[in-house]
């Protein structure tokens, strides 16, 4: 096990994006932040798609 | 010659789109909120206690707000229902109460005091979505076509099933399970219920009641009631010589019985009812009193008494037993449970006032022995009830309710289960199918056909379709097209007073006799007789002509019935009703005119209900009225006018074309199959996270629809696509309904859908300070990518958006603290893995990753998809009932091909037709075509649609086959089949039964831990039984071999030591029952079998192995 | 080879003596004829006449299924917002048309291979929807629609913010070349066959960006290989009338039939019918509707004679479409032979 798993707390994570279910915007939030938009204080917030590839069948 | 109204479907229209497809149930929760509950709250508005004479606390002006939610630190905000949806909450509002109260001998009042939360409906009044635009419902990321009606507790919708229940305050003469004809009413007001039957039994008329021990001569109970002279018993009765023939033994009972005056009744009644243990001092009189309680509360609680004046009881009473009488020598008289005016429905809101009057009653029980217990000690502050008021009692007893469905009202001792169901979203038509369910309280495991068989009073009530089969066949009904259920009405003073206005003379007047006399009529307002009159018609036109001005609601229903002498008025809730078009003189009060009008958007449909042009029907007062089918079939005494015929039938029943050429079980299985066919199920499916959603990528509009189908917006969410069909054989894979599919049908996106589940995972803080850790993933260190395991993963350790996951994939890589107590702060600050796995054989794509938090923790969902493409084995079905797997998918140039080289998508074999009779299907085939030429939809409506002969003619236009039969060429020979292949167009629905969802074999896998079987079910890896019929067929075929193999070998085999001496289990070679090695031996056992033998020695049975060689 | 195939009310009468006869070439020769009727850039219909159904059938399977054809086979999805879902969107993908010539590519041999110059070709798109992009579209409209804006101000703000949506279209996916393909290829002669197919529909914000892998393939794997919309044949159709129809039953005949098919001529003032083209006629029957036509008509179709019409989708000319065919077929033939030879001389 890498020491990133045993004190996870302290492992330099990249925060990502994640988005407003209601207005939109994005908020880039770490482990353990409050969820909550910084924008409109809205509480559901859903992971923003980044640009990693997924190959497809077009059949 | 009366004038034929044009489009009379639009009035449907109008009428389902003004009030809305499923308005019984929001119009009942409206209903309670604005009015029960305050009713309620008034019943109950104060507090007092034993210990403080001065303290009282009043509640008043009971209100309940918009739905809220708790952001935690006191903050409270307006909620959305999707919001509740997403993050698991409940979707409730704050009820405020205005209080008065003492504090330390001082008046203080309190506004806008919250007591508890409720639960709000749906596009009920207090909801968020109440008359909001298409728009605005968008923004807020709700289906603009959702039904609403139902409640959103912890993130789930459940609804309150409507319950059909014997109607209260009837009298009904029946015969019991044993014979014994009976005369029984249940009684109910707001605070009782209760039974109460008078039966004839060996020639006797007894009075019973569940708080009698014996059952009580009628004679003696009238004399209870005070009515002492035989005489008067006997005139109340009737003078009929029918009637003195069968009193003359019951006055000689009771005067056997030595009873004469009302005092000697009121004593030997008092002997009878149950539970009395009064001390002998003063025992007369309390039991007396306790007499005329039980005689003016509980036998018959609907009629009013007061000071025990018992007129009105005795009246009633010998009314029943005047019924009862006359049913003896008249079996037509006997009465039906099964007739649907006996009947009535309790909706959601008379659920919830029983619910609420009970938890309210309790939440003022608590407070009063709070002030009990706490206003004799003395403290510092003084007492304040305020400080005790708790709105969790409120809040989670409704919330616990609506959740689980369990219904228990301790004070009627009502404990009901399954009163909540969770609202299926398989599909669109399956979600508001469910809004028109009704539920019947029949044990649904008993074999009687009455409840169950369709009653003629259902008509255009009752969808006579849409039931399902099996045990709960005709016990589950769906309310039709038109159907409306009736709320608590507010006018019922009114219309008393207007009865006695109209001529009705209240029975005080009348000598007893004379209320029987043949042209009197008995008038009874709900259940309760109020007078008589002599003027019968007359006076139910004029009160009829009353109800058309307006005078009072709309939905009460009044009716003479000629057998029981009485005119019945009705304002209850829950009774079904129906509107027609009034007809009067022989012509329809409705004209084009208004049609036009209402068309141009210069009327509604209310309108048409305030000026008494169309009118609501009760099952009742339509036995009083003549309603024409259609305007040709109107005669002088005709009173009303079918609006349009396809109502009659229900929501699901509406999507079949051409249902009324359909044998009628096919249209049922349509039904049931209807709320399986994956769609799309709401607008806002891409927003939603269900645990399990179907849908389907290209969902058609069917070529034939009937005219329901745009009313209930099945065009909108429509599930299913129209699929150029061939009716012939093919290939031998088509026997037993097996259909056969094009592959590039397939390929092109037939039938192509997907499925949506998702995970759940909360992150918890614990007592000491801990709280779940998500955690990165774990990189390889000679790839340096993550390993396997967590290749779908982001680096914050929840799966990336888009990515695909495998088998055992973690999608949440979450750790919980080795430590959660608070007892060990400094103990072991680790972690332990607790990721969320995916299991599946094939792979899902990540949909999306929701994050939010609630109260006490963070909660994160995950929305997996999967495409779906159709494979063999899959389930497809038309809507005639007719389904079918798929047998073979057959390339293209296979397939037959017709003059203009068109292919079929699909190919049925013409066997399912002849023992099915699904004509409908034939003629949805040949309209399809029809339609397709013609550029345009065709009609399928019920009782009308395109007739076949247009469809043909309009076939031959087009110089096609005017029978729809085209000549085909085989796919394979190349030449033109010898016969002429019915061919066309017909919606295809693809059922939620799939193979990749069933799909399953096992070699070796896990077992059970307690007998070493393998598991069972496919969710388990479980075996492949071989079953008890199985295992006969070895036997049979003698395979002795094969059965020890499959049963024992392949199973749990286990190798035992038993001793040949004393017939135990060894263990390592020693019997420790004979002290010796030497007489063991090692045999083959079932484990199951060893561990019977081992329970059966624990308790002290000692079952023994005699062994034999085997070849002896 | 020439009894006629008759079509009576409830079944069609396949007569005997159609079968194969053995083979004479020179009587095939002599028989054997091809007519084009009608030749389009997509479209062709042609008369195969003195060839046996076994032939003609060959020829239409061998194009539906075995003529290949260039069509996105993988999708590479980079970012994908909007709503249509990514299996959907690589569906809708893999459907559309190419106009690369399959003559100029080599199969793919291995699947998973690189893709190269010579078996692929590659095209991107990357699209994103801003709020601008739908302004300049409501501006388009309010110049379409001004009326509109002067009744109802607040239709166009409706439009603007809730209606409108950049619409994503076939002819926003550009051809990547790989290698050497630039100098050989244009974007003209390998990209869109049609660029209004509907792809998706995006609001503000959304986008889409990939990237896809066009291959050579044939539509026994795929559909979307297909060369042709649809290839087919029909029997030459014959009408013969056994009698005399006179007035109105002359011109109820005239619409049992397509247009043209049956001529009216007029013979001392009363309409007479007469078979005026065939081959209009699609078997559509509905003589047997009518009783007054009982035994005075008969149907057939001539066994030996089809009508052929093969329906490109624009990569190849349909003309090509039958010579590639015929090709698949002599190669399939000569393995047949090679295979039967080597039998026999075991």
């Amino acid at each position: 096990m890498s020491t990133e798993n045993e004190n996870p707390d302290d492992a330099p994570k990249k925060a990502l994006i994640y988005i407003c279910g209601a207005c939109q915007a994005e908020n880039e939030m770490k482990p353990k932040d409050p969820i909550r938009c910084r924008e409109c204080g809205y509480r559901i917030m859903y992971k923003k798609r980044t640009k990693r590839l997924v190959v497809f069948s077009a059949r | 010659m009366v004038e034929v109204l044009r489009d009379k479907e639009f009035l449907v229209r109008e009428y389902l789109e003004t009030r809305g497809l499923y308005s019984h149930h929001i119009n009942s929760f409206n209903a309670f909120i604005d009015c029960e509950l305050k009713k309620i709250v008034q019943q109950n508005h104060a507090v007092r206690s034993d210990a403080d004479p001065n303290f009282y606390l009043h509640f008043k002006n009971v209100t309940v707000g918009h739905p809220q939610v708790d952001d935690g630190f006191n903050v409270t905000r307006n909620v959305t229902p999707q919001e509740c949806r997403l993050r698991d909450l409940t979707y409730c509002a704050p009820i405020y109460v205005d209080i008065e109260y003492v504090k330390s001998g001082m008046k203080y009042l309190r506004k806008g005091f919250i007591i508890g939360r409720l639960p709000i409906m749906l596009r009920s009044n207090r909801c968020c979505l109440y008359q909001k635009s298409d728009a605005e419902l968008a923004k807020m990321k709700e289906c603009i076509y959702d039904s609403g009606g139902y409640f959103i507790v912890k993130g789930t919708e459940k609804v309150i099933l409507m319950q059909e229940q014997p109607a209260k305050n009837k009298i009904l003469v029946e015969k019991d399970s044993n014979g014994v004809p009976t005369v029984q009413v249940m009684s109910s007001t707001v605070d009782k219920k209760s039974k109460t039957n008078i039966i004839f039994k060996k020639n006797l008329i007894y009075v019973c009641h569940n708080a009698l021990e014996e059952n009580i001569p009628f004679v003696v109970f009238m004399k209870a009631l005070g009515v002492c002279s035989d005489q008067l018993i006997l005139q109340m009765v009737g003078t009929e010589f029918a009637i003195m023939n069968q009193m003359y033994p019951c006055f000689l009972e009771c005067s056997k019985l030595n009873i004469f005056t009302q005092k000697q009744a009121l004593r030997f009644i008092g002997d009878r009812i149950k539970k009395m243990g009064f001390s002998s001092e003063d025992y007369d009189n309390r039991v007396i009193t306790e007499v005329h309680d039980f005689l003016s509360t509980v036998i018959l609680a609907h009629i009013p008494v007061t000071n025990t004046n018992y007129h009105m009881k005795a009246i009633y009473t010998s009314v029943m037993v005047r019924r009862l009488i006359f049913s003896l020598s008249n079996p037509d008289l006997f009465d039906s449970k099964d007739y649907y005016g006996n009947k009535c429905l309790d909706l959601p809101g008379s659920f919830l006032s029983l619910l609420f009057d009970d938890t309210f009653k309790r939440f003022i029980f608590e407070l009063k022995s709070v002030a009990d217990k706490n206003i004799p000690k003395v403290k510092a502050t003084p007492f304040d009830i305020i400080k005790y008021i708790r709105t969790d009692t409120i809040t989670n007893a409704l919330v616990f309710a609506i959740q689980t469905g369990n219904w228990s009202i301790k004070r009627f001792r009502m404990e009901r289960h399954g009163v909540t169901q969770v609202l299926t979203r398989l599909s669109y038509l399956s979600a508001i199918g469910m809004m028109t369910r009704v539920n019947s309280q029949f044990e649904k495991s008993r074999k009687v056909s009455g409840p169950r068989s369709l009653q003629p009073s259902q008509f255009g009530m009752l969808c006579p379709s849409d039931t399902p089969e099996g045990e709960a066949c005709g016990l589950i009904k769906n309310i039709s097209l038109l159907a409306h259920v009736t709320t608590e009405s507010e006018d019922d003073d009114a219309v008393l007073k207007l009865a006695l206005n109209l001529g009705v003379e209240p029975v005080g007047l009348f000598s007893v006799e004379e209320l029987h006399e043949e042209y009197m009529y008995l008038i009874i307002f709900n259940g309760n007789i109020i007078g008589s009159t002599n003027k019968c018609i007359e006076f139910v036109n004029k009160f009829r002509i009353c109800r058309r001005k307006g005078m009072f609601s709309k939905f009460i229903s009044i009716y003479i019935s000629e057998r029981h002498k009485c005119i019945y008025i009705n304002s209850g809730d829950g009774r079904l009703c129906r509107p027609y078009i009034v007809v009067e003189n022989g012509q329809p009060l409705l004209t084009n005119a208004h049609i036009d009008n209402l068309k141009r958007g210069y009327c509604t449909f209310q309108d048409f209900i305030d000026e008494s042009l169309i009118e609501f029907i009760d099952v009742d007062e339509e036995n009083n009225s003549l309603i024409a089918y259609c305007e040709e079939k109107i005669v002088p005494e005709t009173t009303h006018m079918e609006i349009a015929p396809f109502s009659i039938l229900g929501i699901c029943a509406s999507v079949i074309p051409y249902p009324h050429h359909n044998q009628s079980p096919r249209n049922t299985y349509q039904c049931a199959m209807g709320k399986q066919a994956i769609g799309t199920i709401a607008l806002n499916y891409l927003h939603r996270i269900d645990t399990l959603q179907y849908n389907l990528w290209y969902t058609h509009i069917p070529m034939v629809h009937s005219k329901a189908v745009p009313m209930i917006n099945f065009d909108k969410l429509p599930a299913g696509q129209n699929a150029t069909i061939a009716v012939m054989s093919y290939s031998g894979y088509d026997i037993e309904d097996a259909i056969i599919l094009n592959k590039a049908s397939v390929d092109r996106g037939f039938g192509r859908g997907g499925t949506f589940r998702n995970s759940k995972c909360f992150l918890r803080h614990y007592p000491n300070q801990m709280m779940d850790s998500i955690q990165g993933p774990i990189i390889d260190n000679a790839t340096k990518k993550p390993i396997y395991k967590h290749r779908a993963l982001d680096n914050d350790g929840i799966a990336a958006i888009g990515q695909p996951v495998f088998d055992k994939q973690v999608t949440i890589n979450k750790a919980t603290p080795k430590t959660v107590t608070v007892e060990d702060v400094g103990g072991d600050r680790g972690f332990k893995e607790t990721p969320m796995y995916y299991k599946g054989y094939d792979p899902s794509y990540v949909d999306k990753v929701m994050i939010t938090s609630n109260s006490d923790c963070f909660l994160i969902k995950e929305n997996f998809r999967q495409p779906r493409r159709p494979e063999i084995g899959d389930k497809f079905s038309s809507r005639h009932g007719q389904k079918g797997v798929v047998g073979l998918i057959v390339n293209q140039e296979d397939m037959p091909f017709n003059e203009v080289g068109i292919c079929p998508d699909l190919i049925m074999n013409p066997h399912g037709f002849p023992s099915r009779m699904t004509v409908g299907k034939l003629i949805e085939l040949l309209a399809g075509k029809a339609g397709l030429l013609e550029g345009k939809f065709q009609d399928g409506s019920a009782f009308g649609g395109a007739t076949v002969a247009d469809i043909s003619d309009e076939l031959h236009k087009h110089n096609y086959n005017y029978l729809g039969k085209d000549v085909l060429y085989c796919g394979i020979d190349g030449r033109p089949m010898e016969a002429y292949i019915y061919s066309g167009p017909v919606f295809y629905q693809r059922l939620k039964h799939m193979v990749a969802d069933k799909i399953h074999a096992r070699s070796r896998g896990p077992r059970v831990l307690l007998t070493r079987q393998p598991t069972e079910g496919r969710s388990k890896d479980g075996g492949l039984r071989m079953g008890e019929m199985e295992r006969d067929c070895l036997i049979a075929y003698g395979a002795s071999m094969l059965i020890i193999e499959r049963l024992m070998l392949s199973s749990d085999v286990v190798e035992m030591d038993v001793c040949k001496l004393c017939g135990l289990f060894s263990y390592s070679g020693w019997c420790h029952m004979c002290q010796k090695s030497n007489s063991v031996c090692r045999i083959k056992m079932p484990y199951a079998c060893k561990l019977l033998f081992q329970e059966l020695q624990a308790m002290s049975i000692v079952p023994k192995i005699s062994l034999k060689k085997y070849c002896d | 080879m020439n009894n006629p195939i008759i079509m009576n009310k409830y079944s069609i009468e396949r007569t005997l003596g159609n079968e194969v006869k053995p083979y004479n070439y020179d009587e095939f020769v002599k028989n054997f004829k091809v007519n084009i009727i009608n030749l389009s850039e997509t479209d062709m219909e042609f008369d195969l006449i003195g060839v046996d159904v076994a032939l003609a059938n060959s020829l239409r399977r061998v194009i539906i299924s075995e003529v290949p054809s260039m069509a996105i086979e993988k999708v590479h999805i980079y970012q994908n917002t909007s709503y249509v879902l990514d299996e959907i969107l690589a569906h809708r993908l893999g459907l559309i048309p190419l106009k690369a010539d399959p003559r100029q590519f080599k199969m793919k041999e291995d699947e998973n291979s690189e893709p190269n110059e010579h078996d692929s070709l590659v095209y991107d798109m990357k699209i994103k929807c801003t709020k601008k992009d739908l302004d300049a579209l409501a501006h388009k409209q309010y110049i379409s629609f001004p009326g509109m804006i002067l009744f109802l101000s607040n239709i166009l703000i409706y439009i603007n913010d809730e209606q409108l949506t950049f619409i994503v279209y076939s002819k926003h996916i550009k051809w990547s070349p790989l290698g050497n393909q630039k100098d050989i290829f244009t974007e003209k002669s390998v990209g869109m066959i049609n660029d209004d197919i509907l792809i998706a529909k995006l609001r503000p914000g959304q986008e889409i960006e990939l990237k896809m892998y066009a291959v050579k393939g044939i539509p026994k794997d795929h559909a979307k290989f297909q060369s042709v919309c649809t290839a087919w044949y029909r029997m030459m159709p014959n009408i013969k009338l056994l009698d005399d129809i006179k007035g109105n039953d002359a011109l109820l005949l005239q619409s049992c039939f397509p247009k043209g098919v049956i001529g009216l001529k007029s013979y001392k003032g009363v309409l007479v019918a007469h078979v005026e083209d065939c081959r209009k006629e699609n078997s559509s029957r509905n003589v047997f509707r009518y009783k007054q036509f009982d035994n005075k008509i008969l149907l057939s179709k001539i066994p030996d004679h089809f009508i052929f019409t093969i329906e490109s989708i624009g990569a190849m000319e349909p003309s090509s479409i039958f010579f590639e065919a015929i090709n698949i077929i002599i190669k399939k033939v000569n393995n047949a032979l090679e295979i039967a030879l080597n039998q026999t001389e075991v």
